[in-house]
């Protein structure tokens, strides 16, 4: 039953050739496999965490452009706000300014026609005067003294009125 | 009825042959050492031959298998203790356990019977582990590695050689009877109760076998341990 021999030896040959065999044509292939895929596993990692840390890094940087960008659209929108506020500040004085002068110029030329209507008056209303009164004393009052008279008389009602 | 008993009696059978004078082996034993062999290399070659990045099919049960024993090795023996006996460890460990498990096939036409039911093969594994835990001893850590031999102190010489010589012995003698019982007794229900409980023990058996492997390759991973233990 427990009977000890040869088959010991034959066995640990056995044994060894099956170990060598396996050794070189089966284990080697598999776990130069399985390296390569934890290998290949860790690098895929690796280069996912780099991936994503780029893309953080780039939404970061968008972020920043986008949020300068803003600001300086605000900027220039201000800016622009300032110089139409400024050109419409100066549209007015001028529009303004050109209303004064209009008036006053208006004013002025009123003034000078009414002045020259009251002398063609006071001429015309001399000249009536003078024919009216010559008409009432019979007589024509041409002289120089004559006119003054009336002149002078003439102003003084005027001056009333 | 006894182990001794079973076997003389011829329900396990080592067809045993003298080859040339004096060199008696056990042909049964050697046919079903092939036949495991065979197997086991069948299985690693069909695992290996289309070795991918992508596992698929029995290259996933293979690596399934070393990944499991690597990492116990790992644990036990380090990195470097893994490179060196990774191949070593995996073969010994699926030899086992296709060993235990053949002879639970059906008998139908051929005896099927486990290689581990022979002491011869187990005694052949147990001292090829000793072996080898002195030649990488020896090897590693030069002639001073002997020096373990009269650690703590001079005094267990005796001692420590009784370990080393009863640590192969109860090695080969757990798995030997392990097995031999396994077939013995699924061999006798088969006599006494055809059907069914048979069958529940094939199941039990199954596990044994499994186990019984594990349990080989783990004491030899602690035999090798202090081998790769920085220190000693």
């Amino acid at each position: 039953m427990v009977n000890i021999n040869w088959t010991i030896v034959a066995q640990i040959l056995n044994f060894v050739i099956l170990l060598w065999v396996l050794a070189k044509f089966a284990y080697k292939p598999l776990i130069k496999a399985m390296e390569n895929r934890r290998n290949r596993i860790i690098k895929d990692l690796d280069t996912a965490e780099q991936t994503r840390l780029d893309a953080e890094a780039l939404k970061a940087q968008y972020t920043e452009q986008l949020s300068n960008a803003r600001q300086e659209a605000t900027q220039i929108v201000d800016k622009a706000n300032k110089v139409a506020q400024k050109l419409h500040d100066e549209f007015m004085d001028q529009a303004r300014a050109e209303k004064e002068t209009m008036i006053t110029s208006a004013k002025e030329s009123i003034e000078q026609d009414k002045q020259q209507a009251l002398l063609e008056i006071r001429t015309e209303v001399i000249k009536l005067s003078t024919q009216i009164a010559g008409k009432i004393v019979n007589q024509k009052l041409n002289s120089a003294d004559d006119q003054q008279m009336i002149a002078k008389t003439v102003d003084e009602v005027m001056a009333k009125h | 009825m006894g182990i001794a008993e079973a076997a003389e009696s011829g329900i396990i059978h080592y067809l045993p042959q003298e080859i040339a004078s004096g060199v008696q082996v056990h042909m049964q034993t050697l046919y079903m050492s092939w036949l495991t062999m065979l197997i086991v290399a069948v299985i690693v070659f069909a695992a290996t031959r289309k070795a991918g990045i992508i596992p698929s099919g029995i290259q996933n049960i293979v690596e399934i298998f070393i990944e499991w024993l690597n990492g116990l090795m790992e644990k036990n023996l380090g990195i470097e203790g893994r490179r060196t006996v990774a191949p070593f460890i995996i073969t010994l460990f699926l030899y086992i356990f296709v060993g235990n498990e053949m002879g639970l096939l059906p008998q139908v036409g051929v005896h099927f019977t486990s290689p581990t039911n022979d002491i011869n093969v187990t005694l052949g594994l147990s001292i090829m582990v000793s072996l080898l835990v002195y030649i990488l001893g020896l090897f590693k850590k030069g002639p001073g590695y002997l020096k373990h031999f009269v650690q703590p102190y001079a005094v267990f010489l005796p001692i420590n050689l009784l370990e080393e010589i009863a640590k192969p012995i109860t090695m080969a003698l757990r798995l030997f009877g392990n097995i031999l019982a396994g077939e013995i007794l699924l061999i006798i229900l088969y006599q006494l109760v055809p059907w069914v409980v048979p069958n529940v023990w094939v199941g039990f058996s199954l596990v044994i076998g499994f186990l019984q492997a594990f349990i080989f390759t783990m004491l030899t991973m602690i035999a090798l341990a202090p081998v790769f233990k920085e220190g000693h």
